[in-house]
């Protein structure tokens, strides 16, 4: 039977005054329940920016949050495995729709091989990117990273970037010339002069040791592959449009993909040492938020129960005077699920407000990672100045888990107080 | 009057409220096994990182010529343009009793093709049987075998035979620039294949004996790039170094003896950093636990006003009654720590004999190039591990010192005179 709305109101009375009678112990189990929502929501929002930092980075440097490519190409990495040109139109104006142009921060088309770069000091091996400068100054991280020299320009011919360590094992300086070596599209092995017009220093050392920006007009007539690219990748606004913007250039692509000659791929797919760094740290947060709150669930059982077994004779009243089982039940769950709900949205509020007001414009660990500022994890840098972000989705969860926890922590005590023996407790007067 | 009474006291009263008694100290218990936990996961992590970043490719210790290091230059040979007597070099290193191993490489770039496909690598010249002592990339191989001098064989990352197209037994063309300025190229066949787990590694790497890759370079035989030495203990790596550099006179020889945190300082800093963020995991957790035993004490000792009122009308002064009220905490602090001991030790010593596979979960990660591979793996850390024990007591401790204090300040007659 379910109670009636003067019942119910009864209940919530019950439960309400008991709370406000034992303030002291409310207020101890509630400031455990606070505590850990500021914790909860600080640690969350600073963990997603963290890797709303890696992702960005990560892309940045490889093939974008959406990215396509030949499905030959992930593994073989050969010249001969370029996207066709109406594919790359045809992706190119799928994200110039009005659906996800918002979401669209930057494309790019590159032509992406291995390659040898020799200079009279030796021979290195690179990755050489063949790049439209333009497009890429406006993709890339390069340019923005530069320690000398400039970056690409529209007309340049025999122009190259290099990573600051390629330069020093290559002993390059602005204006060296040097050679590169690959396999054509014709697959012989050509060479192309080129000259460093600029120097960047992205701080990754697997970047700054191989990878050159070449302009891709160069690329084109050196290995015969023309204006053709091996990967077009997007730059988002915020990952979390990933799954959208790739479903639209999956749907733009129907028929490409289905005959298997373009693959659609999202930043998890194309970067899974990123994807797996990103898994690790949230599992260790995941981990440690869980534990904080089992503890936390252990005080709060422990508050709820004690005060069942304190009114053993309220409730044997209660009952006798005609409240269900179930509803006395009810009254301690009201009780905890209130204790738990108010002062866990409280810390959760409190939390936001913390963590926008003070680390808002960026929790900077600059002191913390003394001489770290520059640790590379699974090959993105690690930005010591951490911004929170906040979505509604995690707001969503947070609400939901303190929710879940109240009821878990309440279940217990109630069943208690449910089944107290009515005579028993009414027995002794003391 | 003996003061043993009184933690006896302490000690009886967990008895009374049993339920109580065990839901407080399971607090407190999963408090402790968090903190040894989390404390011996990551140490764990940063143990894989440093053994993989010091004894997968790399050695504990890497001994260059001076002027070697960053440009990694095809002429900056240990001793110069004329080489060195390596072979004393090693003898002499191996005479320390801290050095496990030593072995001499040759490092080159070159061109890798194999029919159409053509590859960019680092070709490394090792001394096979020494090498697998020092680093563990080619022992075991995926595939094959090592290979023999001098008939001209190599061993490839699994990820460039892949790219290449070509498996054991077949054949690649290697093309370099030798050190006289000629090209150098020859044709040499796959002997067996390796995997490390870092991808550009495995993708950019051919090794041979270095031997063979001397004669292609056009170097001297006494021409060698590096030394890489393991040592039993990464931890000792510097002072190690230290003594090493004395040991080979590498002032006077324009030799650098660079031990793994010189190599490598990031890392180095991360695994100090990762040593400090234990006290921040304690500090966290007990602060958390603190609320839980304050809030039961207080009940506590609330509900046991008229006994407190009796022991002082008795006269018992106010510090015995505190006395009584801390040994409650301090025996709950105990048993949590006995029970919490009870429970995760054992995981954590399987954990540390047999890491958990995770890569269901995750596949393998980098930190600043050191590879990590997905396993749950426990490395015990006894100091934390005794500040986890010594924190959850005084935890407990302070915790009770509020509610001790107002035990101490019943009024006897009040509350006697009250019921």
């Amino acid at each position: 039977m379910s109670p009636g709305p003067m019942r119910l109101r009864v209940l919530v009375v019950l439960a309400l005054r008991n709370l406000r009678r034992q303030l002291r112990r409310t207020v101890l189990t509630a400031s455990a329940m606070v505590i850990g929502g500021i914790l909860l929501i600080f640690s969350v929002s600073l963990g997603d920016g963290t890797h709303e930092q890696w992702i960005e980075s990560g892309v940045r440097l490889g093939s974008g949050h959406v990215s396509i490519e030949r499905p030959e190409y992930r593994l073989s990495r050969r010249i001969e495995d370029r996207l066709p040109p109406a594919v790359r139109e045809a992706a190119e104006a799928a994200m110039r729709s009005p659906e996800v142009a918002g979401n669209v921060v930057a494309t790019s088309a590159k032509l992406r091989i291995s390659g040898l770069a020799s200079s009279a000091a030796g021979a290195r091996p690179v990755e050489i990117a063949a790049v439209d400068p333009p497009l890429e100054a406006d993709y890339g991280m390069v340019d923005d990273q530069l320690v000398e020299g400039r970056y690409l320009e529209a007309d340049d011919r025999l122009a190259a970037c290099v990573g600051a360590a390629l330069a020093d094992s290559l002993g390059l300086r602005l204006g060296s010339r040097f050679v590169v070596q690959a396999q054509d599209a014709a697959g012989d092995i050509a060479g192309q002069l080129l000259r460093v017009v600029g120097i960047y220093r992205s701080g990754v050392p697997e970047v700054d040791q191989t990878l050159l920006h070449m302009p891709l007009a160069t690329a084109g007539a050196w290995l015969g592959s023309e204006a053709s690219v091996t990967g077009f990748g997007v730059l988002l606004n915020e990952s979390a449009a990933t799954g959208r913007v790739q479903a639209h250039l999956e749907d733009a692509l129907a028929e490409p993909v289905a005959r298997g000659v373009v693959r659609v791929m999202s930043w998890r797919e194309s970067e899974p040492a990123l994807a797996a760094a990103i898994t690790i740290d949230d599992f260790g947060n995941y981990l440690m938020q869980g534990l904080l709150f089992l503890i936390i669930g252990f005080g709060i059982v422990n508050t709820v129960l004690m005060s069942v077994m304190y009114r053993r004779r309220e409730f044997g009243v209660l009952q006798a005077l005609g409240l269900t089982p179930r509803q006395t039940g009810a009254v301690v769950m009201i009780e905890g699920l209130t204790l738990t709900a108010a002062s866990g949205l409280l810390g959760a509020v409190l939390g936001v407000i913390v963590t926008w007001g003070f680390f808002g414009d960026g929790l900077d660990m600059t002191a913390m990672m003394q001489n770290m500022d520059e640790m590379t994890f699974s090959g993105v840098l690690v930005d010591p100045v951490v911004i929170p972000l906040f979505s509604t989705t995690r707001l969503i969860q947070i609400t939901a888990f303190i929710l879940v926890m109240g009821i878990v922590a309440s279940l217990y005590p109630a069943f208690r107080a449910a089944r107290i023996d009515v005579a028993e407790a009414m027995k002794f007067e003391r | 009057m003996q003061r043993a009474p009184w933690w006896r006291i302490g000690w009886r009263n967990l008895g009374r409220n049993r339920r109580r008694t065990v839901l407080t100290a399971m607090g407190l218990a999963v408090g402790y096994c968090s903190v040894v936990f989390m404390v011996g996961w990551a140490g764990g992590i940063t143990a894989e990182l440093v053994e993989n970043a010091t004894g997968l490719v790399s050695g504990q210790i890497e001994i260059h010529d001076a002027g070697y290091r960053p440009d990694r230059s095809l002429y900056d040979t240990i001793g110069g343009r004329d080489g060195a007597d390596f072979e004393s070099l090693l003898a002499t290193i191996t005479r320390d009793s801290a050095v496990v191993a030593a072995a001499p490489r040759v490092f080159a770039g070159g061109l890798v093709s194999s029919g159409e496909a053509t590859s960019a690598g680092i070709l490394m010249g090792v001394a096979p049987r020494r090498e697998t002592v020092v680093s563990r990339f080619l022992d075991p191989l995926v595939s094959g075998r090592l290979p023999e001098p001098g008939a001209n064989e190599v061993v490839i990352g699994e990820e460039m035979a892949r790219q290449l197209g070509v498996a054991e037994g077949g054949e690649v063309v290697v093309v370099g620039s030798a050190a006289d300025g000629s090209m150098a190229n020859d044709l040499y066949t796959v002997a067996g294949m390796f995997r490390t787990g870092l991808a550009e590694f495995d993708a950019a790497t051919l090794v041979m004996p270095i031997g063979d890759l001397q004669t292609l370079l056009v170097l001297d035989p006494a021409r060698i790039h590096e030394i890489a030495v393991a040592t039993g203990d990464p931890a000792t790596a510097t002072t190690t170094a230290a003594r090493l550099a004395g040991a080979l006179g590498a002032e006077a020889r324009g030799l650098d003896v660079a031990p793994w945190p010189e190599l490598n300082p990031v890392l180095s800093e991360y695994v100090s950093l990762a040593d400090s963020m234990y006290w921040i995991f304690i500090v966290i957790i007990f602060a958390v636990a603190s609320f839980g035993i304050a809030n039961t004490m207080l009940m506590a000792t609330f509900e046991r006003r008229r006994e407190f009122a009796v022991l002082l009308a008795l006269g018992a002064t106010p510090a015995s009654v505190v006395a009584s009220v801390l040994g409650e905490a301090v025996a709950i602090g105990a048993v949590s720590v006995a029970v919490g001991a009870a429970l995760i030790l054992p995981p954590m010593a399987w954990l540390h004999a047999a890491p958990l596979n995770l890569d269901w979960l995750y596949g393998n990660v980098t930190l600043q190039g050191a590879l990590l591979t997905p396993s749950l793996r426990i490395e015990p850390n006894i100091p934390a591990w005794t500040w986890a024990t010594v924190g959850l007591v005084l935890t407990a401790l302070l915790a009770a010192l509020y509610p001790a204090v107002r035990a101490a300040r019943v009024p006897p007659a009040d509350t006697l005179s009250g019921v």
